[in-house]
């Protein structure tokens, strides 16, 4: 056995590693994506240096309404942060949950449902309480459903939560192209199929300071952040997740109803997810198929980028909402940079983050003799 | 590990010497350039090399470069989907720049136009939407063209060829039918434009329902050569597709959008095309010159032939001199003003280019009037219940049934 000789290169996992170097690994991940992008933005002729600051700036320097990109920014960050939050409950539990994109349009769905059947006939508070709980149960169900298949037949909950993402897509967009007397998602007005605006009373309130208007969608995405905390921590709830995540075995040997606690958690997942969704119409006063703007993919990275944790996962959900807000920002001025540039500039950004990532928790061991022989393997 | 580093601070450098560099160019150009922004918001990519968003992109920089404002001028939000608040923050990022006039160029941002157009902080920015139907008085408008006009030229050409083949069938292929009033009307002009010089001239539509798809268009194309044994296919879709299907089928065709002559040399026949440069160029240049008159001078744009707007792409070599002479002569009645298509005079063409006008009723494929003989009313089916109903406002009502209520084919369409 002896004879057999070390692979070139192994992956040893590191046993500690110094807070400030870990920082440092993601400096330099970060200073080198911004390297790589700037070559190629000086490669197709653009200043490296103007975008980057419009990009980080969301382009509010010598903008005319600089506010207005701060509520723009908002938009996106707030569905962001409440789906990654919510993901990360199902994550902590291992289990599975890829249908984020599925159970957001369900809320959305349920919501816009109840804004424009009831929205003439209620007053504005109760409306958006019966929005709110209606985008919350109906996306609940949607995602609790998957975790009832799984503890009782034992279905895989990724392939499920996948493949519904598509069912709830569809049959969005199935209620946005059909044209007919029943579809009262679609506007009377138009002749080509357009969604239906909501009445008034379905709109999220706003606080006004100065020209600068908040969308109230950002406090309670702040206080469901910290309450996710609270449960994750401080609850039995909290507790029952993170054993069942470490090994459902060991929770059933204490005692716990593990079968309870998946569909329980999912269901929460789901429903807080439905909840963003339900935020996001309100705030944009109309469906639309594009509705979910890929929360459910990116609050997937944003939770892992976290490591789970929940205010990692509103520092980094704020850092990617930047990003994509202020990519767009900043290309607007570059007649050669296109929506796909900004897209490839994030992924390079969170491709080199992942690598130093990796760094962080492995070392690269080289085989002894290869270091020698060097010369020929390269 | 050092090593590594060594080389990113190494990259960095490199990187912030060039960009020091290539600031000092952008400065020095911008003082003497002309600070008037447009904006645009697009569907695809402004990167595109065919399709609705290149043409659009093509047309708004030709008209910028006619106006001489330098390329930096238009700023570009490019990839949103009909999603009103994302088209809503697209349209607040380029005000935030400082654009002055902002175009949108897809149907579905119409409701995030009309809500930006009544925001009191945009009221010095002017907001134009293709293809919509909204629009306000002071700093709203919507534009669009009289495609059919050309569809109805491309139609002749395709009846001419039909009569020279001594086949009376016609392919279309449609991304919709009597749903929009685009399509619809589009296959109307065309039908009406072959039965002028060939009357028993039969279309038959194949829809696809579905704006663009390359693999549908193919398809589409194919069962109507198979079908009906169509000897020319039209078409009211995005790609070339049908074109390259009616060259392997050795028949011939009318593209749209862009001279398709290119992909189908020995099949093309002509093309209803866009200059949506002619509109962009009277928008910016109204915009940046006379803005307060906007509605006045541009408002709400239809333009057609007349303005150069809408035409057909030069006549291949597949279609002979006398069908070039016949395309003129009517192409330059609807320039002049003296018939349009949609109308109760019908035009009946010899091989020897004598038109005949006739005055009739226009009816549809079931023989119901859907133009009185008189030319004073116009007639749509009734979404709901299925009646043909007067539409409001008499003779007047002849450009809102065109761009919005027309549901019915005209006899000798055949959709199926």
């Amino acid at each position: 056995m002896s004879k057999v000789k070390d692979p070139f290169v192994r992956i040893v996992k590191r046993d500690k590693i110094h807070p400030l170097l870990k920082v440092l690994f993601y400096c330099i991940a970060i200073l080198a994506a911004l390297t790589v992008g700037g070559v190629l933005l000086i490669a197709i002729g653009v200043n490296p240096l103007v975008l980057y600051k419009d990009m980080f700036t969301i382009g509010m320097l010598g903008s005319r309404f600089a506010y207005k990109s701060v509520e723009g920014l908002i938009t996106i960050f707030v569905p962001l942060l409440i789906t990654s939050l919510a993901l990360s409950l199902s994550f902590k539990m291992r289990f599975w949950n890829i249908g984020g994109e599925g159970q957001f349009i369900i809320g959305a769905l349920a919501a816009a449902t109840v804004a424009l059947k009831f929205g003439e006939s209620m007053s504005s508070f109760s409306l958006l309480l019966l929005m709110f709980l209606s985008a919350m149960l109906a996306a609940g169900i949607f995602g609790g459903f998957v975790a009832l298949l799984n503890v009782r037949f034992k279905t895989n909950e990724t392939l499920m939560t996948l493949m519904l993402n598509y069912i709830a897509l569809y049959l969005l967009r199935f209620f946005g192209e059909t044209q007919a007397p029943w579809n009262f998602y679609l506007s009377d007005e138009s002749v080509r199929p357009v969604f239906q605006k909501f009445a008034e009373t379905a709109y999220m309130p706003t606080i006004s300071i100065g020209k600068f208007s908040l969308n109230i969608s950002f406090l309670f995405a702040v206080a469901i952040c910290v309450g996710v905390y609270f449960y994750l921590k401080k609850t039995k709830h909290g507790y029952e997740i993170s054993v069942v995540g470490d090994s459902a075995n060991t929770a059933k040997y204490a005692g716990m109803n593990v079968k309870k606690i998946i569909v329980r958690t999912m269901f929460f997942s789901a429903a807080l997810i439905g909840l963003a969704g339900g935020f996001y119409v309100s705030g944009a006063k109309v469906l639309s198929t594009s509705v979910t703007n890929n929360v459910g993919w990116t609050g997937i990275i944003v939770a892992w980028l976290s490591k789970l944790n929940t205010f990692a996962i509103f520092g980094v959900s704020l850092l990617i909402s930047i990003m994509q807000y202020g990519a767009q920002a900043a290309s607007t001025q570059f007649p050669i940079i296109d929506s796909n540039f900004a897209d490839l500039l994030q992924g390079i950004i969170l491709f080199f983050v992942l690598a130093a990532d990796f760094f962080i928790r492995f070392k690269l061991v080289f085989r002894k003799s290869a270091k020698k022989q060097g010369g020929k393997a390269a | 590990m050092k090593k590594v580093l060594s080389i990113f601070l190494a990259l960095v450098m490199v990187v912030l010497c060039f960009a020091a560099c290539g600031k000092d160019d952008a400065n020095k150009d911008d003082g003497k350039k002309s600070d008037f922004l447009v904006g645009a918001v697009y569907i695809n990519s402004q990167n595109d090399t065919a399709g609705y968003t290149f043409a659009h992109h093509n047309g708004i920089t030709k008209a910028m470069e006619q106006l001489g404002l330098p390329k930096e001028n238009l700023r570009i939000v490019d990839n949103i989907p009909e999603d009103t608040q994302q088209v809503s923050e697209a349209i607040d990022k380029l005000a935030n720049q400082g654009c002055k006039i902002i175009f949108g160029i897809s149907f579905g941002y119409i409701e995030a136009f009309a809500e930006a157009a009544e925001k009191p902080e945009y009221a010095d920015i002017l907001f134009s939407h293709a293809t919509g139907y909204k629009s306000n008085d002071k700093n709203f408008n919507n534009y669009f063209g009289r495609i059919y006009q050309a569809r109805y030229l491309a139609g002749i050409a395709a009846g001419l060829k039909s009569l020279e083949l001594g086949n009376n069938n016609l392919g279309y292929v449609a991304a919709w039918g009597t749903e929009y009033a685009e399509t619809c009307s589009g296959i109307n002009a065309f039908a009406m434009g072959a039965q002028s010089v060939n009357p028993n001239a039969v279309v038959h539509v194949n829809k696809i329902s579905t704006w663009g798809d390359e693999a549908k268009e193919k398809a589409a194309a194919e069962a109507l050569i198979n079908t009906y044994k169509c000897c020319v296919i039209a078409q009211h879709c995005d790609s070339a597709q049908p074109q390259l299907v009616a060259t392997d089928g050795k028949v011939f065709g009318c593209g749209y959008n862009s001279d398709m002559t290119a992909q189908a040399p020995t099949a093309h026949l002509t093309a209803p095309v866009w200059h949506w440069d002619v509109y962009y160029k009277l928008a910016i240049d109204t915009a940046m010159n006379d803005p307060e008159n906007f509605m006045s001078k541009v408002g709400i744009y239809y333009g057609g032939l007349k303005e150069g707007f809408v035409d057909i792409s030069p006549l291949s070599e597949n279609c002979t001199a006398e069908t070039k002479a016949i395309i003129e002569k009517v192409k330059a009645m609807m320039v002049g003003g003296e018939w349009d298509v949609f109308s109760n005079v019908q035009l009946s063409i010899a091989k020897d280019g004598t038109i005949t006008k006739t005055t009739a009723a226009l009816k549809d494929n079931k023989g119901a009037e859907v133009i009185s003989a008189d030319g004073n009313t116009y007639f749509a089916y009734n979404k709901d219940t299925g009646a043909l109903e007067a539409v409001d406002g008499g003779k007047d009502a002849c450009d809102g049934v065109i761009k919005g209520s027309m549901n019915y084919y005209v006899a000798g369409v055949q959709e199926g």
